[in-house]
Formats: C-alpha cells, structure tokens, sequence
C-alpha cells in the first residue's frame, strides 16, 4: 500500500504554549505554597520523603515535576524522564489539557469522564489534587476557582490575602 | 436525563441468568474450549453444599473436576500463588469462581499468575499493566450484593506486608457470569439484608455520582427497581426462587452500572469503618446509604427525586410533590433498613452504633470516628463524590450515621 500522507504528532502550537506556560508556573507554586500555607505542608509531610510527582500531557509533553528534597518541596523543570515517579497524572492529550487548565472543567470532573490517567497509590494522588486545589484557589480569582474545584473554601479572609501575595511572589522569583 | 459531555462504558461478560443457568456450564467451557476447569471457593460455600450442585452438573461431562476450597474471607496473595501452583500442576485450562467478592478477586488474581505465566502477581498491580486476554474465567456470584461477577477489578491483600493491593483491567472481566438463584438461596436472612443493601448501594451511588452517564443510569435505575422490590420478599422468604433470581439480576445490574460510573461517599466512608472497625461491607452501605443522599442533596436534588419512580412506583411518583421526591427516596431507604431490622431479629443494624460482633461488643466504639474520618481520605472513591469531602465532613456525616439520627442540612458546607 502506498503511503499518501505521514500523519504527524504536534501542532496546536497556541494550547501546546499555554499548558507548557501554565505547568511551569503552576510547578513553582506548589514549591511556594509549601512554605505559604499550613495544609499543603501539611500534605507534603504525609508523603514520603523522595516523593516525587508529575504532571502533563501524553504522549510527548509539556510536563511538570515536583519533589521533596532533604524536606523540601521543589519544583524540579518539565522533564520527567529518568526519574522515579511515585505518582504520574497524565492528561491523555493536548485538547483534554487545554479544557481542564482553562478551568472548563474540574479535575474532579475530568477524572470522571476518563480524561486523567492516574498512575501511583490513590492516597498520594488524592494528596496531590488536593494540594492543586488549594493552589488554585490562591492564584486565581474567586470566579474561576469555582469551575476548578468542586467546593469552594471558606477561608479567612487574611489566609487567602497574604497567601496569594506570598505565592505569587514566591512563584515568580522561584524561591 | 443528565448528558455528560463525554463518557465511556465497558461490559463485555456474557450474562447466562436464570432457573438452571448452571446447566449451561460444560457447553460454555467447550465454547472456549476448555476441559479441565479449576474450582475456586472457600469452605463456608462448600459447607453450605453449592459445590456438590456445581459438581453434579460437571461430573457427567467432564472427566476430573477439581476444587480448591481454601480461599480465605479476604483475599490473600499467598492462598493466590499457590492455587496457581495447583492450576498448573494439574495442566488446568479454566477457572469457576464460585463465591462471593473474595472468590471472585481471589480468581481473577489466580488467572493473572496463570496466564501471565508470572511468579509474583504483584508485578500487575494498578492500572492497565494487562495487556492481554487471560485464561477463560466463569463467575458464579453466590451472594447478590457485590457485582463482582461484573467488574473489572480484583483487590488482593499481602497479609504478610500488611498491604492491599488493586488490579484493573478489562480483561479482568470474567468471560462467563452465571446467576442462578440455587446458589444464592441458602443465604441466611442477615446476610441477604446486607449484600441486598450493598446492591441497591451500588445502584444508588452509580445513579448520582459524578461519573454517571446514560448507560449506567439504565442499569442503575432497573436494578434499584429490582432490588427495592424483592429484597424484602427473599428476607421474608428465603426459599422465594423468583425473588432470588431477580436479587441476583438486580446485584448484576447495580455491578454494571457501579463499575462504570463509580461510587461516592457512601463507598468512601463504608472501605474506612470496613478498614478500622471491621465492619461488614454490606452493613456500613445500608447504614450510610441515606446520609450519602441526604450529603449530596443540594448538589443533586434532582437526580435523586428520579429514584423515587423505581422504588415508590408511578402512582406515589406522581402525587409525591416535586420539592419532596428526592427527600421521600432518603425516607424509603431509612424505612427499608427498619423493616430488615425487624425481619432479621434485630442483626441488621441501622447505625453505627448498633453494629457488633459475634460476641455481642460494640464494633464501632464512638471514640474511632475520627481514626475512620482520616481514614477516608485515603480512599478514591472520594473523587466521584458530587460534593467534596473533608475531614470535618466526614466526620459529621458519621456521627449522625452512629446515633442513627438524620444528618442536620444545615451544617454540609455549601460552596
């Protein structure tokens, strides 16, 4: 048979942008609020020593690494390869990422509609999502949180002030 | 009718259901041209003589049967590896789990060693490490509660390691379910209540949480109808053949639906009290069954009033008032639970506190809430729970589930 056109993987170079962008600065985050807020610490201290965690989009990326290093929560680039994942959520392509970081739906949600594969024990995953919802409710605004995460929380009006400036600023000069 | 914007649903096992189903068995083992079958059960099924009914239907077409009968209450990964020694020691070419969920898992870990042809069953844990069709298995659930006879997943526990470990896969589908109301009929009337209660639970949670989509609803919504209407029946009357046979089609139903669209709270709460107190699945549904609505009532009012034209049928349905459906499903559920307490003598407890032991001691001692609202949170099915859950949550939702009084709507948090 005669091979007419070589069907290649790639493209979408606009979402394929805004995941990678969105993961980076998610990553440092996480690293920020770690040091920021008392429940994710409190998360991360559940979680083994060499935890390390990733997310991103199959087959080939963008990806996000995060892992305790000497009691540290870090954000450690967008290459997962080589390294021992205790837990890996992989969006199953480019489109699902896209729809599940413009916050159209929820990670809940999406796990319900097969979008996320989770690979790892269940107890740190839900460790995980439950550190990206508390992330997510720091940097974004009220309106958007509220598609993101299935309940909304009722935080103190200080915790949620300082600890977006906190994040944010931590988040940005990666510290 | 609630459309996801997408979703996915998988039965491929080949339901035989009915009065002498059973006989069915060697021309469905010669379709997968397979000989020489391997028996798994445990000892209170055989006890109870549901082998000799399986055996006396092979015997004449087969030329050996053989049956391990030493699968434990819960799965064990030891009792795995050596009866796949068995297996294969005996040149086997199939598997017959005859039981309830622990026999299934039990198999379904059985037929990864086999056909894998592997030495440690641990090497296929999670999701999606099988790649290929497994060695033909037959299902025949001697319980109508779990739905394993339907489900693609096996959990198996490493005693020795004190972990418990879950397979998924759909090739852990068995090939062959088998539902035939002899072998569910000397179930004593305790644990018809409870593995009932487990079924309608599972229809329940399928049909309201997050997962739930149009295929599952249809399963879910035909087996609350079944379950809700015959299982007093067979409580009553053990020996109700007709009843038996359409418990045994409702728990299959639920188990399709339940696997394909998942469970919430209830499920969450009930692996915890089962995980630190010891509770009997089937118990800690029928208990937490109504606080799981009543939690999500806000969330899905709507789906939840449905319910009420399968158990309450269309006449109650249409003169119940809109704003009082989804309450009136919590209410039947909480009265069913009354009245098989009633017509267990009292063992089919109706909160927390009620649950004991063959000893007659408290199972649920109130000072390990805490130690079970903990534990939850370690537990998937939290995921699939229309409103989220915490600590506090769930710690709220069973202190009312241990005083046995309607959980206080004013107090779930609402974001």
């Amino acid at each position: 048979m005669e091979i007419v056109e070589v069907v290649r993987a790639g493209g979408k170079p606009f979402k394929r942008a805004y995941v990678s962008i969105f993961l980076w600065f998610t990553g440092r985050a996480i690293q920020a609020a770690a040091k920021v807020d008392e429940q994710v610490r409190r998360e991360f201290n559940s979680l083994p020593d060499d935890f390390t965690f990733s997310l991103g989009v199959l087959p080939d990326g963008p990806w996000m690494v995060i892992g305790r290093e000497k009691g540290q929560v870090k954000y450690l680039g967008g290459d997962p390869e080589g390294r021992h994942l205790h837990v890996r959520l992989a969006m199953k392509n480019i489109e699902t990422a896209f729809l599940i970081l413009s916050f159209r739906e929820s990670t809940a949600l999406a796990t319900a509609r097969n979008r996320l594969i989770t690979e790892g024990e269940v107890p740190q995953a839900l460790a995980m999502i439950r550190v990206m919802d508390i992330v997510e409710v720091y940097l974004l605004p009220k309106m958007i949180a509220r598609l993101a995460v299935k309940r909304y929380p009722s935080w103190t009006p200080g915790r949620k002030f300082f600890g977006r400036i906190g994040i944010y600023s931590r988040a940005m000069l990666g510290i | 009718m609630v459309l996801p914007d997408y979703y996915e649903f998988c039965c491929r096992v080949k339901i035989v259901a009915g009065h002498d189903a059973l006989e069915q068995i060697p021309g469905l083992l010669s379709e997968k041209g397979a000989k020489k079958p391997l028996i798994i059960t445990d000892k209170g099924v055989a006890g109870a003589g549901l082998i000799d009914v399986v055996s006396r239907v092979l015997q004449d077409r087969l030329a050996g049967i053989l049956i391990a009968d030493n699968v434990p209450p819960d799965s064990d990964l030891r009792i795995v590896h050596q009866l796949a020694q068995f297996y294969r020691d005996n040149g086997c070419d199939a598997i017959i789990a005859v039981g309830g969920g622990s026999v299934m898992d039990t198999a379904k870990g059985v037929n990864i060693v086999v056909s894998e042809n592997a030495s440690d069953l641990m090497a296929f844990s999670g999701a999606g490490a099988l790649k290929r069709p497994l060695k033909p298995l037959i299902a025949i659930p001697t319980t109508a509660g779990t739905g394993s006879e339907v489900t693609q997943v096996a959990v198996i526990k490493d005693h020795e390691k004190h972990l418990k470990m879950a397979f998924l896969s759909y090739f852990l589908l068995p090939d062959v379910s088998i539902l035939d109301p002899r072998m569910t009929m000397t179930m004593p009337p305790f644990i018809t209540a409870m593995t009932g209660m487990d079924a309608l639970s599972h229809a329940t949670e399928a049909y309201y949480c997050l997962q739930k989509n149009p295929l599952s609803d249809a399963h879910a919504l035909s087996a609350v109808s079944m379950i809700y209407q015959h299982l007093p029946m067979v409580v009553q009357n053990p020996s109700d053949l007709n009843g038996r046979l359409a418990m045994s089609i409702g728990a299959c139903l639920a188990g399709i639906a339940f696997s394909n669209s998942m469970t919430g709270i209830v499920h969450n709460l009930g692996h915890a009290s089962g995980s630190v107190c010891g509770v009997p699945h089937g118990l800690a549904m029928a208990i937490l069954l109504p606080y799981g609505l009543e939690y999500n009532m806000h969330k899905c009012e709507d789906i939840i009033a449905r319910l009420l034209l399968p158990m309450a049928g269309e006449t109650d349905y249409l003169n119940t008032p809109k704003e009082q459906k989804a309450q009136k499903v919590v209410s039947l559920i909480r009265q069913m639970n009354e009245d098989l307490h009633i017509l267990t003598n009292g063992r089919h407890a109706r909160c927390f506190r009620e649950v004991k032991d063959r000893e007659g001691k408290p199972m649920v001692p109130r000072e390990t809430l805490p130690e079970i609202a903990g534990a939850a949170l370690l537990d998937g099915a939290s995921m699939y729970n229309p409103e989220d859950t915490d600590y506090t949550d769930n710690l709220m939702v069973l202190e009312a589930a241990w005083e046995g009084c309607p959980l206080d709507l004013s107090k779930v948090k609402k974001g």
